[in-house]
C-alpha cells in the first residue's frame, strides 16, 4: 500500500493550530492535525458553574498535587499536561503549565485582545534597541479586522498611538470601581479605558452572547468567548478535510532525502508507539516553547542542530510578560455598599493602556512600554479577609463592609530581547518517551524591572487620586513563565543569517515548513499575544495555500 | 442565554454533586448535594462527620476556634458552615500542615494551664477570648506568644478558606456569583461617579 500523504500536518490545535487548521480546510487542502492531549468534553471536563463547596478541595486543588500555574486548577485540572516536564538552568526560575487538550490554552485564556501596532514593528528604529519587525501595520492590519469578525471583540474606538482600533462588539460597562478609578486616572493623566475583550457582549456569527457567570477562565460551555473548539475546529472538520489526532506527542519533524519536511513523527500516548505521518508541508503550532523543542529535536544530518536552525536562532531570542500586583489597597467610597457583580469578565473589562514613552521613544527611564489591568470589586472569594486584624463578629462584619471595595493593578510588561534569555533541550532529561526535555535559560531584565517599579508608583498615585486607600505596593512580580505569554524562539525576519522564519513565518531553510504561534513574534510588546497569533497565523495560512497553488509544494 | 445557562448550571451541579459524593468520607455539613440541588432522591443523609486527621479532643478545640473567629451572630457563622469538616479534611490532605496544626494546639493548651491552670477547652468563654485576644489582635500582642500568633493566624486563614467557600459564606456576601445576568453589569450611581454620596449603608 502507498503511503498516504497529506497536504499539510499541523502540530498543535490551540490559537495557532486551530487557525491554520480551519483555514488550510476550508481552501480544499488535506489536513492531518496532531494534538498532544485528548479532546475535552465540555460536560464533564468543564467544571465551571460548580461553586466551591461542589469541589471535593473547594476549588483549591488537592494540597498534595501539583500545579504549574493559576489557571492549572482543581477546575480546569483534566486539561494540563503534568506528564512532559522541563527544567530550569542554574539561577532560572520559571513557572508554566501546558495546555495539551484540543484548543490549548484557548480554552481558559484571558481574553484581552489588544491589537499589535507599528509602535510595536518599528519600535527599533524609534529607540534603537534590537530590530524592526519585518512587516508594517499596515500590512497585517486586514487580518486583525478578519479576525476580529471571526471572534468578536468587545471593546471602543479609542484613538491611542500605541492601540490601533479595530471593529468591535459594544463594550462592557463600567463597574462603580471603574468609574471611580477612570476619575483617578484622569487626574494622575494616564488613560482608563474599556478592554479589549473577546467575550461576547451580544451574538455573534452563531455564538451566543456571554452570560456573565465571571468562569470563562475555567473554560465556557456555551462558547461565549472565542476558543479553537468552538469557532475554529468544528468549521474545519466540516470540511471533512481535516483528520484529528489526538493523544499524539508529536517527537520531530521528518525530513526527506533534500532536507525539507515530509511529515512529523509522533508518540501515540495510548499505545506509547511512534508513529509517523506524511505530508507535503508542515505546520509547526504547538506553541512558543513546544515548537521550538519539536524543531530543536528535528536532528537530521541535514539540520544537526535542528531543523531549519542554520541560524542558530532557533530557541533564542525568548521574551516573556513580567506580570505582578504592582499595588492593591480599596475604595472606602463603596464600603458597605450591596455586592455587586463585579466579577463577570475577571481583569478585562477594563485597562490602563500603555501611556509610556508615546511621543518620544526615551521619555523615562526605561524604553518601550507596559500595560496594567485594573481589577477589584466583589469577587469569588475575599482576598483581602487574611490581611484583616481580629476576629469574631467585628471581624465578620468587617469583611462584609469591605466586600465591594478592593482594587489590584497587574502590570503586563514586555522584557527586552537578550541573549541571555533562551530555551534548549537538556542534555540529560528526557521526557516519560524518551524525547529531550526543554530547559529555560530566563531572567527579568533591567529594563522590564524599571517598568515594575514605575507602575508600582503610578498606581498608587492613581488610587490615591481616585480616593482610595493604598494597602501594599508590589515585593516581587511573580516567576518568569507565569503570564503565558513566552514569544521569540523562532523569530521572523528578513535575514536567514538571523532569522528561523521568513516575513510569513516560513522557514527560511525549510520552503515547506511554517510555524505559527507567538515564536515568531519579534519580542511580546505590552499586549496579549492571541488576537496575534490568530491573524498572523491567517497570513501565514493564505501564504502557504498561494504556495500550494504556484505548486511550490505538492498538492496530495 | 442567561435562563438556558441556570438550568444547565442546576444539571450540572446534580451530576457533579451526586458522582462526587460517592467517593467522600461522609460531610454532614458541606452537604453535596445540599439546599440547592431539590431532588430529594439525590439528597445525600448528613451523617455524623467523624474527623480524617485530628482526635476528638484536638477536633473539639478546631470546632470551637473556628467559632470564635467566625461566630453564629446576626447570620450563621463557621459553625453552620461545618468549617471544621473543612479544616480536618485539607488538613488530613495536607502533610505539610499537619505538623503546625498539631503542634499549635498542644502550646495553646500548655499556654492555657500556664495563665489559667487548666487546658483551653476547660477555661470560661470569657477565660478563652482573653486568651485568643493577644494572638488575634495586632494591637493587644504580647512578647513571648509569637508561637501562638502564628498558629491563630494559620487557624484563621484556614477558618476565612472554609467559610467563604462555603455556600453560607457566599450567602453572608450576597456574592454575585449566585447568579448570572443577562446584561454587562453597569455601575448603578451613573449620577454621581465620583461615588461621593451614596446612600447610607445599613449599619
Amino acid at each position: 500500500m502507498a503511503k498516504q500523504i497529506y497536504d499539510v500536518i499541523v502540530i498543535g490545535t490551540g490559537a495557532g493550530g486551530g487557525m491554520a487548521i480551519k483555514t488550510l480546510c476550508e481552501a480544499g487542502l488535506k489536513v492531518c492535525a496532531l494534538n498532544a492531549g485528548r479532546r475535552l468534553d465540555p460536560e464533564k471536563d468543564f467544571r465551571f458553574h460548580r461553586m466551591p463547596w461542589d469541589m471535593k478541595f473547594r476549588g483549591l486543588g488537592d494540597p498534595k498535587g501539583e500545579s504549574f500555574g493559576y489557571m492549572d486548577n482543581e477546575y480546569t485540572k483534566a486539561a494540563w499536561d503534568h506528564e512532559i516536564p522541563f527544567t530550569v538552568a542554574p539561577g532560572t526560575k520559571w513557572f508554566w503549565p501546558r495546555c495539551s487538550a484540543v484548543g490549548g490554552k484557548t480554552n481558559f485564556w484571558g481574553r484581552s485582545s489588544a491589537r499589535f501596532g507599528d509602535i510595536d514593528f518599528k519600535a527599533a528604529s524609534l529607540d534603537g534597541y534590537d530590530v524592526d519587525w519585518p512587516l508594517t501595520y499596515a500590512e497585517i492590519d486586514p487580518f486583525y479586522t478578519r479576525v476580529e469578525k471571526m471572534i468578536g471583540v468587545a471593546s471602543t474606538v479609542q484613538n491611542r498611538p500605541s492601540n490601533p482600533d479595530g471593529t468591535y462588539l459594544p463594550p462592557f460597562n463600567f463597574r462603580c470601581l471603574d468609574y471611580i478609578l477612570e476619575l483617578g486616572c484622569k487626574k494622575v493623566g494616564v488613560p482608563y479605558l474599556p478592554d479589549r475583550c473577546a467575550q461576547l457582549t451580544q451574538p455573534h456569527e452563531g455564538h451566543p452572547a456571554c452570560h456573565y457567570c465571571g468562569e470563562c477562565t475555567t473554560g465556557c460551555d456555551v462558547g461565549a468567548f472565542f476558543s479553537s473548539p468552538y469557532f475554529l475546529l468544528p468549521k474545519a472538520e466540516a470540511t471533512k478535510n481535516l483528520e484529528l489526532r489526538t493523544n499524539a506527542l508529536a517527537k520531530n519533524v521528518l525530513v526527506d532525502e533534500n532536507g525539507q519536511a515530509a511529515g512529523v513523527a509522533y508518540i501515540d500516548r495510548n499505545t506509547r508507539q511512534e508513529v509517523e505521518v506524511y505530508g507535503s508541508a508542515v505546520v509547526v503550532a504547538a506553541g512558543c516553547v513546544e515548537s521550538s523543542r519539536i524543531m530543536l529535536n528535528s536532528k537530521s544530518r541535514h539540520w544537526p542542530n535542528g531543523i531549519a536552525n542554520s541560524s542558530g536562532q532557533l530557541g533564542r531570542n525568548l521574551c516573556d510578560h513580567l506580570y505582578g500586583e504592582s499595588a492593591r489597597g480599596y475604595l472606602p467610597q463603596l464600603l458597605g455598599q450591596p455586592s455587586f457583580p463585579d466579577h463577570v469578565a475577571d481583569s478585562t473589562i477594563a485597562w490602563m493602556p500603555r501611556w509610556q514613552n508615546l511621543n518620544n521613544a526615551h521619555e523615562e527611564d526605561f524604553i518601550r512600554g507596559y500595560s496594567v489591568y485594573p481589577d477589584g470589586g466583589c469577587s469569588e472569594f475575599p482576598w483581602f479577609a487574611h490581611a484583616l486584624d481580629g476576629f469574631g463578629s467585628s471581624f465578620k462584619r468587617e469583611i462584609k463592609r469591605r466586600y465591594p471595595t478592593p482594587v489590584t493593578f497587574g502590570i503586563q510588561a514586555p522584557t527586552l530581547r537578550s541573549d541571555k534569555n533562551f530555551m534548549d533541550l537538556d542534555p540529560e532529561v528526557k521526557d516519560p518517551y524518551g524525547i529531550p526535555v526543554a530547559r529555560m535559560h530566563f531572567e527579568w531584565d533591567e529594563n522590564t524591572l524599571k517598568m515594575w517599579e514605575h507602575s508600582k508608583q503610578v498606581c498608587a498615585d492613581v488610587l490615591k487620586a481616585a480616593g482610595g486607600e493604598l494597602e501594599a505596593l508590589g515585593d516581587a512580580p511573580e516567576i518568569p513563565g507565569w503570564s503565558l505569554h513566552e514569544t521569540g524562539t523562532c523569530r521572523m525576519g528578513n535575514d536567514p543569517k538571523s532569522f528561523v522564519t521568513n516575513r510569513f513565518g516560513q522557514a527560511h531553510d525549510v520552503a515547506n515548513l511554517y510555524v505559527c504561534d507567538a515564536s515568531v513574534f519579534l519580542s511580546c510588546t505590552d499586549k496579549t499575544t492571541t488576537i496575534s497569533i490568530l491573524a498572523f497565523t491567517l497570513r501565514t495560512s493564505e501564504h502557504l495555500i498561494e504556495n500550494f497553488r504556484r505548486g511550490d509544494h505538492k498538492a496530495a | 442565554m442567561a435562563g438556558q445557562g441556570i438550568h444547565r448550571r442546576e444539571i450540572l451541579r446534580i451530576l457533579g454533586t451526586a458522582a462526587a459524593a460517592a467517593t467522600f468520607p461522609g460531610f454532614s455539613k458541606w452537604g453535596f448535594a445540599c439546599g440547592h440541588v431539590g431532588n430529594a432522591a439525590l439528597q445525600i443523609k448528613p451523617a455524623e462527620y467523624h474527623p480524617q486527621f485530628f482526635s476528638a479532643a484536638e477536633y473539639a478545640m478546631i470546632e470551637r476556634l473556628s467559632e470564635i473567629i467566625i461566630p453564629s451572630d446576626q447570620t450563621p457563622g463557621a459553625k453552620e458552615a461545618g468549617v471544621a469538616e473543612f479544616i480536618d479534611f485539607m488538613v488530613s490532605n495536607d502533610p505539610e500542615r499537619q505538623y503546625p496544626f498539631r503542634t499549635g494546639l498542644v502550646w495553646l493548651n500548655s499556654h492555657s494551664e500556664r495563665l489559667h491552670g487548666k487546658p483551653f477547652p476547660e477555661l470560661t468563654p470569657a477565660q478563652q477570648l482573653s486568651v485568643l485576644e493577644p494572638l488575634g489582635f495586632k494591637g493587644k500582642a504580647r512578647p513571648g506568644e509569637e508561637l501562638g500568633r502564628k498558629f491563630f493566624s494559620l487557624m484563621r486563614e484556614y477558618t476565612v478558606t472554609g467559610f467563604y467557600t462555603s455556600e453560607i459564606g457566599f450567602k453572608e456576601l450576597d456574592n454575585p456569583a449566585l447568579k448570572f445576568y443577562s446584561d454587562s453589569p453597569e455601575c448603578p450611581h451613573k449620577g454621581d461617579t465620583e461615588h461621593r454620596h451614596l446612600p447610607q449603608p445599613k449599619s
